[in-house]
């Protein structure tokens, strides 16, 4: 169920202006920054805002005087207050250079992270009430990733139940994904999409890959995919326009990162409609800042799996994140010391994989997806995670909030089972499976 | 084809042995006359941001096979370093080497404010440039030889070369025309690496107060030498610090300078979100570090009086506090908790010690060892150490 923000950033700013007359400028920066982006947020990110003003707003004078009076203290020293500039970014930048010459950056850090210590409680407490509903996080591993058996998913087994699975005819990667997820009419994607008050925001694709994405297409009859997709491969023409004007930005010469970072930030260039399953300006918003602002997005495909994924959690909250992981290529000797080069025509080294390393990328990845979902409140105590690797005949399931035990649960299930569990978990129609949800998930 | 290419080898290994030959200086002269320094120091950054995790929680034994079972026995080592600066890679480095967080221009563009271990050896004891060198493969570490302050800085600096940047340089010129061999014919590569030094190394940023503009003939030919052995090596090495490896054994072997750090930093292409990539450049870290403390045992001039310091200049995110091991910006405890081995002359054999350090206890650490005094800094000598 979306989040409706029912207001813009104009009328917030207008609603909250005495109050952010009286709060520290770097705290005003922020808010100021956050407020220009409006028309590039998604939902929940607009109703966050409004939200931490309410909660801020809520506080009596003496409580606000002394959740921010370090914070203020720190600013003062640094002569943050003295600083003219109207524009937020402007300001933010300004100030953070102040905090950083004196040399109290890091205080300063800690400060902020004591001010939202306090708020994110009562924050959350507006956003997601108890009996929010549930939400879906299923990560899997592509064919092709190295998989060793003993250490698969070793960082997350423990929190969850390893549950053994029936392949039956699905040992391919098509058949594995088409039976856990179904095809684009009667599948798990189509079935939140028309669920009520549900649209392509609450379910995510992020791959390596373009199966999912080619799944959720099949069959389409033109009326746009019921998912919101990110695919590194499809995304391959719109990463080498990216790459490219960053590494001429370099040869033509930069003084550092934050040159860099702040040319990247104003580079207009958008992905193709076509490399989207669905494409509007917030997301194509997303999608450029996923590639510019995550570390080596532009380059590995499963680091801008976690990075898009973790974003997708933390802004958009959707209801349904699925998250594949590929295998990435092998660094080429040299040439890929230079960041975002191109190799030339003349220089052509053949591709070479890498799937133990991409076995180990995904372990680590993964956990991060998950560990990020569960710093959030949508996602704390009310997400289920499944941990599949297309022909492997096992699973893990972690249930939020429920005691992990690590063993192994028997019988084994169907992949026809899983997908009635991930749609019961949901609350949305059951299709024409006549397969039963595993209990011990969903009850 | 094949045949050009293996002659061509031939004739590059053959430039090497003339390199080495005609060009390098003679023992006579290559062993400068130091009897005023007996010691002599090595610190190398097992640098880049590496967590305790990875490296000696017993979880990262596999990443360091070396320091775990070669060189911990041989030495002291400190479980419990701390750094309490800012966590980018120069103000981290910069507290190793002065003693005193430093909070300057994260990216080099200013020098250290306190006074270095470089210019106070240099000055107290008059010693020329080449006593003391700063071998780094991160590019930003051009400034790290000499502080900011009046009165000291280039004249009583170290040397700094930074390999690595000299490498990407090279390839960024190798592949801006669609002529010539590219970065896929390691001895084109080679060609172009050992003509660039005659070129002239401002360029790279690198800080040789010897030479003025041109590369001293001593200077020039051990690099030269590095480089034909870097790209002749069986094991094809491509990264950074393994070129900053074969530039350091190099000048330990022709120069023989007292005060050397060794930057190693291909662990921060944790960057890129590859975890294994990173565990790789652990492993290839370690393989460094053993080989370079090997090669100073194989060296007269080193051996039985050579101090060596190991340690991370910094941590990086954990993974429920921080942002995990992609970054290092949080500040959080995985940040800050870092480890330092010290081996060789001067220090226990195979003892661990609980005591808990801090990262600005190496400089003032070094110039017990050297024998030259440090201003009062924020780090105490290691007491453990017998000097």
């Amino acid at each position: 169920m979306r989040t409706t923000a029912t207001t813009d950033a104009a009328s917030l700013l207008r609603r909250h202006r005495d109050l952010l007359a009286t709060l520290p400028v770097t705290f005003r920066a922020f808010i100021g920054v956050e407020a220009a982006r409006w028309p590039t947020l998604f939902a929940p990110e607009k109703a966050y805002l409004g939200a931490l003003l309410e909660s801020v707003a809520a506080w009596t004078g003496p409580e606000r005087a002394d959740a921010f009076a370090a914070m203020a203290r720190l600013e003062a020293e640094a002569g943050c207050r003295d600083v003219r500039a109207t524009d937020p970014r402007r300001l933010q930048d300004e100030t953070q250079a102040l905090l950083r010459r004196k040399g109290v950056l890091p205080r300063w850090r800690q400060e902020v992270d004591r001010v939202f210590q306090r708020l994110q409680p009562e924050i959350d407490a507006r956003l997601h009430p108890p009996g929010a509903p549930r939400r879906l996080v299923v990560v899997v591993y592509g064919q092709g990733i190295a998989i060793q058996r003993d250490r698969l998913w070793h960082r997350l087994r423990d929190l969850g139940t390893r549950i053994p699975l029936r392949l039956e005819a699905a040992r391919t990667s098509d058949a594995f994904l088409r039976a856990v997820f179904g095809t684009s009419a009667d599948g798990l994607f189509a079935a939140l999409y028309d669920a009520a008050g549900h649209d392509a925001h609450d379910a995510w694709i992020v791959e390596a890959g373009e199966s999912l994405h080619a799944l959720c297409e099949a069959g389409d009859g033109g009326g746009g995919a019921a998912a919101t997709g990110l695919s590194y491969a499809r995304l391959r023409a719109y990463r080498e326009m990216l790459a490219r004007s960053l590494y001429d930005k370099v040869l033509s010469g930069v003084s550092g990162p934050q040159e860099l970072a702040a040319y990247a930030r104003g580079l207009d260039i958008d992905p193709p409609e076509r490399s989207l399953l669905r494409s509007d300006g917030v997301l194509r918003a997303f999608v450029r800042d996923a590639f510019l602002a995550g570390n080596g997005t532009l380059l590995v495909n499963n680091t801008f799996v976690e990075w898009a994924a973790v974003q997708a959690l933390k802004r958009a909250e959707p209801r349904l994140l699925a998250v594949r992981f590929g295998v990435r290529d092998k660094m080429k000797p040299f040439s890929s010391l230079l960041l975002f080069s191109r190799p030339r025509p003349t220089d052509q080294v053949p591709v070479l994989e890498d799937p133990l390393g991409s076995f180990i990328d995904a372990e680590q990845l993964s956990y991060y997806v998950w560990l990020n979902a569960e710093k959030s409140a949508a996602y704390r105590g009310k997400t289920l995670y499944l941990l599949l690797a297309e022909g492997v005949d096992e699973m893990v399931a972690i249930r939020s909030g429920a005691a992990g035990s690590g063993a192994d649960e028997r019988p084994a299930a169907s992949l026809a089972e899983v997908a009635a569990t991930m749609r019961a978990w949901l609350g949305v129609s059951p299709g024409a499976s006549a397969a039963r949800p595993l209990a011990s998930l969903v009850g | 084809m094949a045949r050009w290419v293996s002659s061509r080898r031939d004739v590059l290994r053959g430039a090497a042995a003339l390199v080495a030959d005609a060009l390098l200086p003679r023992p006579a002269r290559a062993a400068p006359d130091r009897r005023e320094v007996e010691n002599r120091a090595i610190v190398v950054t097992f640098g880049g941001g590496v967590r305790w995790e990875d490296t000696f929680a017993p979880e990262g034994w596999p990443n360091i096979p070396h320091l775990v079972s070669d060189l911990v026995p041989q030495g002291l080592f400190y479980p419990e370093a701390r750094y309490e600066g800012l966590t980018g890679h120069f103000n981290a480095t910069g507290a190793l080497v002065t003693g005193c967080l430093q909070n300057v221009d994260a990216y080099g563009n200013e020098a250290p404010t306190a006074p270095t271990v470089f210019e106070c050896f240099r000055k107290e004891r008059t010693l020329p440039p080449e006593a003391a060198w700063v071998i780094a493969s991160n590019k930003s570490f051009g400034l790290l030889g000499g502080s900011k302050l009046r009165d000291w800085g280039d004249p009583c600096a170290a040397n700094v070369i930074l390999p690595k940047q000299f490498l990407v340089e090279s390839i960024k010129s190798a592949v801006s025309t669609d002529a010539g061999p590219g970065v896929e014919d390691r001895q084109a590569l080679a060609e172009r690496m050992v003509s660039a030094l005659d070129e002239g190394y401002e360029g790279f940023g690198w800080r040789v107060h010897e030479s003025g503009r041109a590369l001293g003939r001593e200077v020039r030919a051990s690099l030269a030498k590095s480089l034909l052995d870097y790209f002749n090596d069986p094991l094809v090495p491509t990264s950074g610090d393994e070129l900053t490896f074969f530039m350091t054994k190099e000048i330990m072997s022709r120069l023989a300078p007292s005060l050397v750090l060794v930057n190693f930093w291909d662990i921060d292409v944790a960057h890129f979100g590859a975890y294994s990539l990173y565990l790789e450049a652990i492993r290839r870290t370690d393989r460094l570090v053993h080989g370079l403390w090997e090669h100073a045992q194989s060296l007269p001039s080193y051996r039985g009086r050579t101090t060596l310091i190991v340690v991370p200049e910094m941590g990086r995110d954990g993974d429920p506090s921080g942002n995990g091991f992609q970054n290092h910006r949080s500040g959080d405890e995985s940040c800050r908790r870092l480890w330092l081995l010290a081996l060789g002359a001067g220090v226990p054999r195979g003892l661990v010690s609980e005591r808990p350090i801090r990262t600005t206890d190496v400089a003032p650490t070094l110039a017990r060892v050297l024998g030259f005094k440090m201003p009062p800094g924020e780090g105490r000598p290691l007491s453990e150490l017998a000097f």
